[in-house]
């Protein structure tokens, strides 16, 4: 029987294409936003700088990637198919939770050949804005926030210190905002630009923040040149 | 009925090797080496905007084949045809990109018939991805996919796993690093056609040089929607100096013990005899060789 | 491929072609047999060799020999040498997961037809799991193939008669063989023309 254990991202096909991530959905009074680095590497080469890991399910449902390349396209494509058929047969879209628990069934069901470690977010008129978290060896895990991909291990602490309850749209922004960018800083498989997504029930909004103009902090004080205590010359600590 | 059994192969792999070749694996040093196409690959998408030109894609790659260390192929073609409007170069297992690409090319046309229209480069794209998922990494395709349809230009790369991105300008293969580092140097938007030409011949041209596993010629295909515009060993920096003197060998060099040669001239002589119903015992048939095997026990005869 | 030794060699020569093979069938290092011929005939003009593992040896050579009689039958014709390369390609990749330990060897001269009244000679060789390539010059394989490779690299030169093909066909085989612990033991050259086909036993070292 397979071990919840023996399911860990270290797991991956040899030469498998690997979003080594940073990804993000936070709720908001009337939508949610989404967030993800642009980075997907095989071994040390980056395979792609400016990849989307903001996928599209439905019109207000989208999902954040992390894990294999491969299996996150594969899984996102099949719940995008079931999405479609799901409102031809009922009329209407399903809401985020239907898109979130057709993802862990995949997940679930497939544990064993999957690594895909997917956060579903979006808007419905049931329940408004809402998060999902599908880690991943399966489970369905409704969040006010959630990080996941290997850089959100260094943001936990940020996030629990940072993150209020009834923030507007320009908070929430600026919250994941920040958040990836410390994730991206500290994490090597993550980095390039920061992709969003805004979704309410009114509209699906993109921001782009390009690699140069990520939200920077403190990064260490420069001190070339500086002649230490002793009189000797010290080096870049930067 | 039985040689209708016998014949019509199951489709799909036949697997009926694998435990022995494991065996095999086991006790002899190893199993041999596939051909794999160490290789540059590009794509990049050119035109449109200010260029004033008609927006393409133009796709590059080297001509080396390998076999572990050896050469196993000079001048191979990498750009395989899938339609009229696409292409697509392989990188990886030499075997499967080229069964890849043509069992999917294969599937395009009869798309392409019931639907009425060419297929899209997403719909190849999606093939291709699709198989090579549900193979988990085993068929060893490393792809670039490049062709315009109805909604453009359209550039992606497939990787064996099944994972596909969609860039303007992409490299893969052993020499994708050598490459890549020309067109993060060198892109620029809305090229000419010529200047898009010229950058992926750069961007081969270091792959050629600068990566083991690829060498020998450039390879270039250009698809705008006008047509697709075939430049087979588009350069040629590597061709071997002609001898100027050779090694013939002197005839007798070389000792025989045993020869026997099978003549394939079939002579007949025809006498015409005169007057229906006449004997027949005029007309005189050398025996020839009959039968189509080449003779001897080991000959392909029908009857065996 | 180790396991009992051999290897093959053709060349394409003026509107003629040569395929050339040991004679070796070994126990790894031990040698069994100097009567192994690795070369077999598919129709008149058209040839092929078959170096690798021995038991597949037989095994892909009567499969092939069914797989042509049929098409020999239903289309009552010849099968030509590209044909004969896809059929042999096709059947390696079914067993992609699972190979014939084989590298095969086709060599043969196209008949004149109407479409094509001056076909070229035609020479290929596939890995063990079917991928064609089509040389101008020569194609080689088996145990001896990177020493193959080098001398026939050297000596190969184009439009060689048949007499002379036959004599650089010989040589390259013969010398590489020499310095292949596991291919050697004897070897047989058949040389392809338009109107006859010279099947020589080479006079060879036997250690």
């Amino acid at each position: 029987m397979a071990n919840i254990n023996s399911v860990d991202i270290s797991r991956l096909k040899n030469g498998e294409v690997n979003l080594g991530t940073s990804i993000m959905a936070v709720q908001f009074n009337g939508g949610v936003v989404i967030g993800a680095d642009s980075r997907t590497t095989t071994g040390a080469y980056i395979a792609n700088r400016v990849t989307d890991k903001l996928t599209h399910i439905h019109d207000r449902i989208y999902c954040c990637r992390s894990g294999s390349a491969a299996d996150t396209q594969a899984v996102a494509d099949v719940v995008h198919q079931h999405a479609q058929v799901y409102t031809s047969v009922y009329g209407a879209p399903p809401t985020v939770s239907t898109a979130a628990a057709l993802f862990e069934k995949m997940c679930y069901d497939n544990k064993d050949q999957l690594s895909a470690g997917i956060i579903v977010a979006g808007w419905d008129k049931e329940a408004g804005g809402s998060v999902y978290n599908i880690p991943l060896g399966g489970g369905m895990f409704q969040q006010p926030w959630a990080i996941g991909g290997s850089g959100s291990t260094y943001v936990y602490g940020y996030c629990d210190a940072t993150y209020r309850e009834g923030w507007n749209e320009q908070e929430t922004v600026e919250f994941v905002k920040n958040t990836l960018a410390l994730a991206m800083s500290r994490d090597g498989s993550s980095g390039g630009c920061i992709r969003m997504c805004v979704i309410t029930k009114d509209k699906v909004e993109r921001h782009f923040i390009p690699g140069n103009e990520l939200p920077r902090f403190w990064e260490g004080k420069e001190i070339i040149g500086s002649v230490g205590g002793n009189g000797q010359q010290i080096g870049v600590v930067a | 009925m039985v040689s209708k059994a016998v014949e019509t192969p199951n489709a799909g792999f036949d697997f009926s090797n694998y435990a022995r070749n494991e065996f095999f694996g086991q006790r002899l040093q190893g199993i041999p080496k596939a051909t794999s196409t160490g290789t540059t690959i590009v794509g990049v998408i050119f035109g449109g905007g200010d260029s004033g030109e008609e927006p393409g894609v133009c796709l590059g790659a080297d001509t080396r084949a390998t076999g572990g260390p050896i050469v196993a192929d000079k001048n191979c073609e990498k750009i395989h045809y899938l339609t009229p409007q696409i292409r697509c170069c392989g990188a990886g297992t030499a075997a499967d990109t080229e069964f890849v690409t043509n069992l999917i090319s294969s599937n395009l046309e009869l798309h392409a018939l019931s639907q009425g229209r060419p297929a899209r480069v997403v719909t190849a794209m999606t093939m291709l991805k699709q198989y090579l998922f549900r193979y988990q990494g085993h068929v060893g395709a490393h792809l670039v996919l490049g062709g315009v349809d109805v909604t453009g230009p359209q550039l992606f790369t497939v990787h064996a796993h099944g994972s596909t991105d969609k860039l303007p300008y992409v490299t893969m293969g052993s020499g994708s690093l050598a490459a890549m580092a020309v067109f993060e140097s060198s892109f620029k938007e809305n090229m000419k056609r010529e200047e898009a030409i010229a950058l992926v011949s750069r961007a081969i041209r270091s792959g050629i040089f600068n990566d083991l596993g690829s060498g020998s010629n450039v390879d270039v295909a250009v698809i705008t929607k006008n047509g697709t515009e075939n430049l087979r060993n588009y350069e040629m920096p590597n061709e071997r100096g002609l001898k100027s003197r050779n090694y013939k060998f002197r005839r007798g060099t070389t000792a025989w013990t045993k020869e026997s040669i099978r003549s394939l001239i079939v002579s007949e002589e025809i006498k015409s005899t005169s007057g229906a119903g006449k004997d027949q015992g005029g007309v005189e048939v050398v025996p020839v060789p009959t039968g189509a095997g080449a003779g001897g026990e080991e000959g392909m005869e029908i009857d065996s | 491929m180790e396991n009992n030794g051999g290897s093959v060699v053709a060349m394409i020569g003026k509107d003629c072609v040569a395929i050339a093979s040991d004679l070796r069938l070994g126990n790894q290092a031990v040698g069994i047999a100097s009567n192994f011929d690795k070369v077999f005939p598919v129709n008149d003009k058209l040839y092929y060799g078959l170096p690798g593992l021995a038991t597949d040896v037989y095994t892909l050579k009567e499969h092939l020999r069914f797989r042509v009689n049929m098409y020999r039958m239903k289309e009552e014709r010849e099968i030509t040498p590209k044909t004969f390369t896809h059929l042999v390609s096709s059947t390696l990749y079914e067993k992609r997961f699972g190979p014939f330990f084989i590298e095969p060897v086709v060599a043969g001269l196209p008949t004149p037809t109407e479409l094509d009244p001056h076909p070229k000679p035609f020479i290929s060789t596939m890995d063990t799991i079917g991928c064609v390539t089509t040389p101008k010059d020569f194609a080689v394989a088996g145990t001896a193939a990177d020493k193959l490779y080098g001398v026939a690299e050297g000596l190969w030169e184009p439009d060689l008669e048949p007499e002379d093909l036959f004599e650089t066909v010989s040589q390259t085989l013969l010398n590489a063989v020499d310095r292949d612990a596991l291919s050697g033991w004897g070897a047989v050259v058949h040389i392809i023309t338009h109107d006859k086909v010279i099947t020589r036993t080479l006079r060879a070292r036997m250690d």
